[in-house]
């Protein structure tokens, strides 16, 4: 076992057992020795007492998906036996708190070892509290995974100095004890060796958040919705230091206008909201459309329809995007992983001033909450364009239009409160200088005119999107030739990836297209695209294959073939490889 | 010759290219010029100015003024102008609406608006029915009246909106009346300068769908409340002048002096945010990055 490469470990227990703060406490502990983790969170709604689980798959090398079968197991309830053991692999490892678990776990299986620990024998020191079991156990299995336990003691100090010393210590000395024991009873074998470069352990929520500050972000309202509440608490956390607003509105109605009202005065703004909270927001973004206001608008999808699975993954928000009353321009972005959901998040305010248009960014529950390790963002990548903003029109201009008609349907943007300009937006339909044709004059000669002139002007913003090559291509990773490619978007990118490295080392000929840029679509270069591909299989993380639906509208082009998944769960590579496979033999 | 006349704000500044639409007679009329003239007097020149509305006739309004406007969605008003202001809090920024604009399909926000109290001022214009739509009715429509959606009489209790905006923690808190411009004026001019959330619930008739809040009606009804030594430092004595059934009370019922919401976020208020350089230091890139390491 010594030369194995990763090492999956599961933590489980009960809201409240430390979950969170064991797997930080791990997962820093890796990725400041250099190893690469992926990590991820099974919760349920409830603040205590529900039952979750952390996987952290740890590897010498960049760990593409949180794995299937843990090596390592760390159980602090009840419960957490029947439901963990039986996914172990076997001869694996099982932690547990005695005074939780009092059962004989080889009755389960006999496979694997299991060490339980009593906090009250090994931790008889003042200042302890069992609620602190949860460190003991990680010191046992810190220690037996092979990590450098003093990177892990180093940690303690970091977290805890604000609370004193004592903390600290106690800290330490439960860890300790922990490790101690693990060295005299515990033998494993594994051992890890990281590069010792050191690298960030964050969550798509914090990519994002991070990336719209690099981005200007100067205002973010927001209403809390799992699981896009993340960004909500990164941001507000930085609020002073990056001097931004952030502000908690009453609902998603008032948290996407907020953002409208900031992208009209002329600061960069956002909002995220998870798919139930999107659907308030609708109006909004048609009215960003018809203002022509820039704003992005992040969904992190949850499982659906209606409240549907709060805490659980899917991708099956493609609809709901793209609706709206009437036509309006707009782009929608789904980030690959962490690090593009960091440059994402920048580049979606770069065009949404750009194109003056609702941008939104579809992420989900696993790309948003999901820990995994990421080397420091590249900040000068990060550039910030402002199309046609001004703050004052140039002396002698002629008289200002909002509106102008103009080739491109981009009119230039002047920043309210600029003298002598004066204008007003309307959500009715307007002419070039804003004035409405909604009311008396429907139906005239002269508001057919300026209908026909200004709907077709917003429209053509989706037009000059693609011309001017912003919008990107799917991605092809693999040999071009390949019999069979599989299809996928946003966040399912690193499972694919390793789905098909596990199908090509089987001798399967597979590559993968991927798209990031979900609209608008460019029918025939995509339909070149589809054409050099011999099989396609969609990958979706939905059951009515909604991107599929969308490039088959967009584009013409029919995908018959598909690998769904639904369950509430994301996909793993190992999932992709074995529905290919029975396809595959369904199909010869 | 003092210099100081050299570029006095007028009223015709304040004029909009574009004649309202309204109906004539409509209470409307009477609310926009008395805005024109409160601004106008106050000296604030009028691209200083945003006026955000939502959705009805009132909501027209900032298509006839001449400063810069918002017309959005119904019942959003409040949303927009707030984002707005602390995007750009040298502005001032005045919201508008309908009564069922701001007290049906808007009242959420409107509470919320209220205790948070953030730098501006919001005109409700009131007129106890959905004009617009074509005569239904409204939130502050009476008990027992009869309008197209309640043709054998509204079985609902009206909202009173003065003390709804009392017990929200609203800081500034008026009533006026469209056919009462002299002390109209006085108030609007009192709520722009109020440090905080001002709001006036405007009583401005509907001339073609009320026949029950007529103009007359509000001139046999309504009486100035400063004319009785109002205390408008008393939350009690305005909740009681509220809560009257027999006669209605216009005026400036209630002012708090309190910290408005901007002063919560000095230190990144310091400057408008329109004006902040976009982009972060090269110091706070690597703390952002050292956070997660």
């Amino acid at each position: 076992m010594s030369e194995k490469k990763n090492v999956i470990v599961r933590i489980a227990g009960a809201a409240g057992d430390g979950i969170a703060s064991t797997g930080e406490l791990f997962g820093k502990t890796c990725s400041r020795m250099g190893l690469h983790v992926m990590a991820y969170n099974a919760y349920q709604s409830a603040i205590r007492g529900g039952h979750v689980w952390l996987q952290l798959n740890v590897g010498e090398e960049k760990t593409r998906c949180h794995g299937e079968q843990p090596d390592v197991a760390l159980l602090l309830n009840k419960t957490s036996p029947e439901v963990h053991i039986p996914d172990m692999k076997s001869g694996g490892i099982v932690f547990y708190d005695i005074s939780k678990i009092k059962e004989d776990l080889s009755v389960i299986r006999d496979d694997l070892q299991y060490y339980g620990l009593d906090f009250k024998e090994l931790c008889d020191f003042p200042g302890v509290s069992p609620v602190m079991v949860n460190v003991l156990l990680a010191g046992a299995l810190i220690q037996t995974v092979g990590l450098d336990t003093g990177v892990s003691l180093e940690f303690f100090k970091e977290k805890f100095t604000k609370k004193g010393d004592e903390i600290v210590e106690v800290n330490q000395k439960v860890f300790n004890a922990g490790v101690a024991w693990a060295k005299a009873n515990a033998k494993s074998g594994l051992s890890l060796k990281g590069d010792g470069k050191k690298r960030m352990f964050m969550t798509g929520n914090d990519a994002i958040g991070m990336g719209l500050l690099a981005g200007g972000l100067k205002s973010y309202a927001a209403y809390p919705m799992s699981p896009a509440t993340g960004i909500l608490h990164y941001l507000s956390t930085q609020a002073k230091k990056a001097k931004i607003i952030v502000k908690q509105t009453e609902d998603e109605l008032a948290a996407a206008n907020f953002a409208i009202g900031a992208g009209h005065a002329g600061v960069r703004a956002a909002t995220a909201t998870s798919g139930g909270g999107y659907c308030l927001m609708v109006e909004a973004v048609g009215l960003a459309g018809m203002l022509e206001v820039p704003v992005v608008l992040i969904n992190v999808q949850r499982g659906g329809p209606s409240t549907g699975l709060p805490t659980k993954q899917e991708q099956a928000d493609i609809k709901l995007v793209m609706g709206g009353n009437g036509d309006f321009p707009r782009i929608v972005i789904a980030p690959k992983d962490v690090e593009d959901a960091f440059f994402q998040s920048a580049r979606a305010l770069n065009l949404a001033e750009k194109y003056q248009c609702p941008v939104i960014i579809l992420s989900d529950l696993f790309l948003s909450e999901h820990y995994q390790t990421v080397d420091p963002f590249d900040f000068s990548k990060v550039t910030i364009e402002r199309g046609k903003f001004m703050k004052e029109l140039p002396a002698g201009a002629a008289r200002y239009k909002r509106y102008e008609v103009t080739e491109d349907g981009i009119s230039p943007r002047l920043m309210p409160g600029a003298a002598g300009h004066m204008y007003c937006s309307g959500s009715d339909e307007h002419d070039e200088n804003g004035e409405l044709i909604s009311d008396v004059l429907a139906g005239l000669p002269r508001a057919i005119d300026v209908r026909m002139k200004m709907h077709p002007k917003r429209m053509r913003k989706e037009e000059t999107m693609l011309k001017e090559n912003d919008i990107n291509l799917p991605e092809i990773v693999g040999p071009k030739d390949a019999k069979l490619t599989l299809l996928g978007w946003g966040s399912t990118f690193d499972y694919i990836e390793e789905a098909c490295e596990t199908l090509r080392a089987d001798g399967l000929s597979v590559n993968h297209l991927h798209f990031t840029d979900l609209y608008p679509m460019d029918r025939e270069k995509l339909v070149e695209v589809f054409n050099s591909c011999n099989e396609i299989v969609a990958v979706e993380n939905n059951m009515s294959n909604q991107m599929s639906k969308l490039i088959l509208a967009e584009t013409g082009f029919e995908l018959k073939r598909f690998i769904n998944r639904f369950d509430g769960e994301p996909f793993t590579g190992e999932y992709i490889v074995n529905a290919v496979k029975k396809k595959e033999l369904a199909h010869a | 010759m003092p210099s100081i006349t050299e570029n006095p704000v007028t009223i015709a500044d304040y004029k909009g290219d574009v004649h309202p639409d309204w109906c004539p007679g409509c209470g409307d009329f009477g609310v926009l010029s008395v805005l024109q003239r409160a601004l106008a007097e106050m000296g604030i020149p009028a691209n200083e100015v945003m006026i955000v509305s939502g959705i009805g006739c009132s909501s027209n309004l900032p298509g006839f003024i001449n400063t810069y406007g918002l017309h959005t969605l119904h019942g959003r008003s409040l949303p927009i102008a707030q984002g707005f202001k602390l995007a750009n809090h040298a502005m001032n920024v005045i919201a508008c609406g309908g009564d069922g604009d701001g007290y049906g399909i808007g009242v959420g926000h409107f509470i919320h608006a209220m205790r948070r109290n953030i730098d501006m001022t919001y005109v409700v214009m009131n007129n106890s029915i959905y004009g617009l739509t074509t005569g239904q009715t409204s939130p502050t429509s009476g008990l027992n009246m009869k309008t197209k959606s309640t043709p054998f009489g509204n079985p609902e209790m009206p909202l009173n909106p003065i003390a709804l905006a009392l017990s929200a923690g609203c800081s500034f808190v008026a009533r006026g009346f469209s056919g009462n411009p002299k002390q109209l004026v006085e108030i609007y001019k009192a709520a722009v300068k109020h440090k905080g959330f001002a709001y006036i619930d405007t009583f401005s008739p509907c001339v073609t769908f009320n026949k029950v809040n007529t103009a007359q009606f509000y001139r046999d009804n309504t009486y100035e409340i400063e004319g009785e030594n109002h205390d408008k430092t008393s939350k009690a004595a305005a909740l009681e002048r509220a809560l009257e059934t027999d006669r209605i009370g216009t005026g400036i019922f209630y002012v708090q002096e309190r910290p408005q919401y901007e002063e919560f976020e000095k230190e990144v208020l310091e400057q408008p945010l329109v004006q902040h350089e976009l982009g972060l230091s090269k110091d706070l890139q690597h703390k952002l990055i050292e956070q997660f390491v």
